[in-house]
């Protein structure tokens, strides 16, 4: 019963990993850049089929996979940012939302083109058995997941914390025009962002590739989790975006083992909504100490 | 132009877009089987497309929800004819109640968010929603789907394409008439009022919250009128034909065709919904066509297909309005005798007013009084609390003690948009006129008729030109005149330049007859010569209406010129009171305010 218990709640961890890893990716463009790329979905989904090739098609090692995809992606974003978005400057939020919406669409639809199948299947990194805990199976790839994406995580809030790159972002963020005047170029520190988030976008699809198999679907079920996972932990917190991922995951993966899997749809829904009404700020959100 | 309209003829351009429906029916009523199949489905996506317009163009919230909304029209009416057998038109009723109460639930907690947050919001309703008729199979057969029965419309039962099309596009063409006459009239003037400028709207007595709810449920309402002609035309009714992408390329519809006229919405539904059709041999690409054709819009031709048309047709109609030209026609300024020895009745009195922000105390225990019919300046240094005090005044912050009341009635306690019903109208800093409007239009929201279902009788009032529009146009017409914009009527307010704008301001301000205007910096960023037509404007209209003045600006030659008396703001407490010669002059004042350089 217990262990039963275990199971499920690693296995949420496992997702809430995936799920942190997502919201960071968003968290970060839109704290520099000030617009939520719902775009984010389909990228992490190019990362999956990425691996794809590189593991399945090409027969190359998965490090391989591990160390070309997320820069590949990074540079996809980066230049969609320099092509499209660079335009869209001047215009309203509004506008933004609607152009990353169909940009989603597009990449998504032009993979499906590509690759018409169902569903591509990705193979487990290891083939070792799985460890026993106190009754509880613990696979070596749901170890890896967690680790692997939660070390990632971390390693990207602190790139935004301490490193220069990230200071300029937070300066952007902050004030525009100050972070201008302090010698940041906006097209640099966007055109980075936008980077990053692809970095993150292609890590996520690696990740995920050999748990859930790639499809056009998963572009969809990425960007409403990240989504979702960003507001629980509050949209400007990327110590928020990793908290609230895992609070979703394992969320989810509890209602699906003791609901039905209608229940695990909408638990996620349910949670944003609830968020959404009540505090939008979000769970964790940044301290605002410094205002005045 | 304006004038010729004022005879109070009906609006017949309004009937134009149901006119186009009913011809595209009566077109394929001559063609075959499957063309009357492609023009009815197409007049149904006109219809989604109008519905979006409202929505996405006029109000600017993105809706992800189309779908769900559509599939909510079609399970209803469908629903109530296989298990209440309700006749079909009957259960098209039930249908456009259905889309109006999801409407309103999406707008519960949609209207609070923007951008992102909102297009999120709708998402979760799309998803749970058809997570929803996917579980309850007892009722909705599931994912496998329901079998439509056939409409039957007085004993005659609707089968053929042909009479499917005859169906189809005269219940479209009705509905679209219906979406047109809001649009057209004060309902679709006002929602654009409130996407462009969410305070001034406010201020003139249109709810934000009450006015997105209302695009919700109109354009719900709508859609779900679409679904349930749809759902008989399709036979079986299942889930997964009004997914998220569904929504999605329904979003696309108002963005294409042009998000700013009906005509928009009609050419990017129907045109979207007939070019897969004709693109069949190619049908693998079209999503991806779409979302190419869709971000190639919003970068290179913001405003879709409509906006483009009118923009390459209006160079060779409409000249652009040059403003100077009547600026200079001004009639100069009445002379005006002050008579600062005798005290009127107060109409307004500040007393005691107090505002902290944290450690900040902004308004420390502020009082002032403007008379009847006076006009009363409030001066002082950056910082010192004006702006706090003037938002105090006018509703926009709350205040922490103190009292505010005017000719009796405390203000205190009541919303920006309830103090244009006392007779409080107000001007802004940074000029919010609504750009997207013509000059008329701003000037009649200024009227303050504004709660939404008057605004809805206005539209319908609009389209028979009714005795109500024509007043709104008159006084409309007389308000521009005094401030010297009459030949701009048809302009878009947003083309003025920034001295006319300030004068439309103005203009908006007094059409509801007011007993006080609030004016936050009128002058600023106005150039010289247009300051001292504004002042000899602000001076006139409060000799000959009669209209008290408040005045919040920086520009001391202006404010010593136009008031009759002054209040010196410093460090949030008032400082001075007096004539506007002995304020200027006292050593404090000079100190506080002017510091080394005495100018004035």
């Amino acid at each position: 019963m217990l262990s039963q218990l275990g199971f499920v709640v690693l296995a949420g961890i496992k997702f809430g990993a995936l799920y942190a890893l997502t919201a960071l990716g968003l968290v970060v463009v839109h704290k520099a850049t000030k617009t939520v790329n719902f775009a984010h979905g389909a990228f992490a989904m190019l990362g999956a089929f990425g691996s794809f090739l590189i593991v399945v098609n090409w027969g190359w090692p998965y490090w391989a996979a591990y160390l070309m995809i997320p820069i590949a992606i990074g540079v996809i974003a980066a230049t969609i940012e320099f092509l499209i978005l660079r335009r869209l400057r001047q215009a309203d939020m509004f506008t933004v939302v609607i152009a990353t919406v169909f940009l989603g669409i597009a990449l998504s639809e032009g993979f499906r083109l590509t690759y018409n199948t169902e569903l591509l299947a990705v193979p487990s990194l290891f083939a070792a058995p799985p460890f026993i805990v106190a009754g509880v199976v613990i696979t070596r790839d749901t170890m890896w997941v967690i680790v692997g994406a939660l070390l990632a995580a971390l390693a990207c809030i602190a790139v935004f914390r301490y490193g220069r790159i990230g200071r300029g972002m937070r300066a952007m963020a902050a004030n525009i025009r100050g972070a201008q005047l302090c010698g940041y170029s906006i097209d640099g520190v966007y055109m980075l962002a936008w980077f990053l988030g692809g970095v993150l976008a292609g890590l996520t699809g690696v990740f995920i590739a050999p748990v859930t198999g790639v499809s056009v679907d998963l572009s969809i079920a990425i960007i409403t989790a990240g989504f979702v996972a960003g507001v629980i932990g509050g949209f400007d917190s990327p110590r928020g975006a990793v908290l609230g991922g895992l609070l979703l995951g394992v969320a989810e993966s509890l209602s699906a083992a003791y609901g039905s899997s209608a229940m695990k749809n909408c638990i996620s829904f349910l949670l944003l909504f609830l968020v959404l009404m009540w505090r939008p700020q979000g769970l964790f959100p940044e301290r605002s100490g410094r205002s005045v | 132009m304006s004038e010729r309209r004022l005879g109070g003829r009906p609006d017949l351009t309004a009937l134009g877009p149901a006119l186009l429906v009913l011809v595209c029916t009566a077109v394929g009523l001559g063609l075959d089987s499957y063309p009357q199949y492609v023009i009815a489905v197409a007049t149904i996506s006109m219809v989604v497309g109008i519905a979006l317009v409202v929505l996405v163009g006029l109000a600017r919230c993105i809706t992800l929800a189309s779908g769900s909304i559509m599939a909510i029209g079609g399970y209803a009416s469908t629903l109530a004819v296989a298990n209440l057998h309700l006749p079909y038109l009957v259960t098209l009723v039930l249908a456009i109640l259905a889309g109006g109460v999801a409407g309103w639930i999406i707008a519960f907690p949609g209207t609070r968010f923007r951008g992102h947050n909102l297009a999120m919001v709708t998402l979760v309703f799309q998803s749970v929603a058809i997570i929803l008729i996917r579980e309850a199979t007892w009722l909705t057969g599931g994912a496998e789907g329901i079998h439509v029965p056939p409409p039957e419309i007085f004993g005659l039962v609707i089968a053929s394409d042909r009479a499917f099309l005859i169906l189809i596009g005269t219940a479209s063409a009705v509905m679209t008439l219906a979406v047109t006459i809001l649009v057209r009239g004060p309902f679709g003037k006002n929602l654009q009022a409130v996407a462009g400028n969410e305070i001034a709207a406010e201020a003139f007595g249109a709810s934000v919250r009450g006015y997105l709810t209302a695009a919700f449920v109109v354009s719900s309402v709508a859609i779900a009128f679409a679904g349930a002609l749809l759902a008989p035309r399709v036979r079986i009714l299942d889930p997964d034909s009004f997914g998220v992408l569904d929504s999605v390329f329904m979003l696309a519809y108002p963005i294409i065709g042009g998000m700013h006229s009906v005509w928009g919405g009609l050419l990017g539904g129907g045109g979207l919904r007939v070019l897969p059709e004709l693109l069949r041999p190619v049908a693998d690409y079209q999503e991806l066509f779409f979302a190419a054709l869709v971000i190639f819009v919003v970068m290179f031709f913001p405003g879709g297909l409509t906006e483009l048309i009118r923009r390459t047709t209006s160079t060779f109609k409409q000249h652009p309005t040059r403003v100077s030209a009547s600026s200079s026609a001004l009639p100069a300024c009445a002379a005006v005798s002050f008579e600062t020895g005798q005290r009127a009745d107060e109409l307004l009195v500040v007393k005691g007013v107090d505002k902290h922000f944290e450690a900040l105390h902004a308004v420390n225990a502020a009082s002032l009084s403007v008379p009847m019919g006076g006009i009363h300046g409030l001066i002082g240094p950056n910082g010192a609390g004006k702006t706090s005090l003037f938002n105090i005044i006018s509703g926009f912050l709350a205040a922490d003690g103190g009292r505010v009341a005017f000719a009796g009635t405390s203000l205190l306690e009541l919303r920006p948009r309830d103090r244009i019903g006392l007779g409080i109208t107000r001007t802004f800093q940074n000029v919010a006129i609504f750009g997207q409007l013509s000059c008329l239009d701003n000037v009649i929201i200024g009227l303050g008729r504004n709660p939404v279902i008057h605004a809805m009788a206005a539209s319908l009032d609009h389209f028979v030109g009714g005795a109500a529009t024509q007043d709104a146009k008159h006084r409309a017409l007389v308000a521009l005149e005094a401030v010297g914009l009459a030949d701009h009527g048809t302009s878009r307010a947003g083309s003025l330049s920034l001295g006319a704008q300030r004068r439309l301001e103005i203009a908006r301000a007094i059409v509801s007859q007011p007993r006080l205007i609030l004016l936050d910096e009128p002058v600023s960023g106005v150039a010289e010569s247009e300051t001292e037509e504004l002042r000899d404007l602000l001076i006139r209209i409060n000799a000959e209406r009669n209209i008290a003045l408040l005045v919040v600006e920086h520009n001391i030659p202006f404010v010593a010129k136009l008031c009759q008396s002054l209040s010196v703001m410093g460090a949030g407490r008032i400082v001075a009171q007096g004539s506007p010669a002995e304020v200027i002059s006292l050593p404090i004042v000079r100190q506080l305010y002017f510091g080394e350089q005495v100018t004035a």
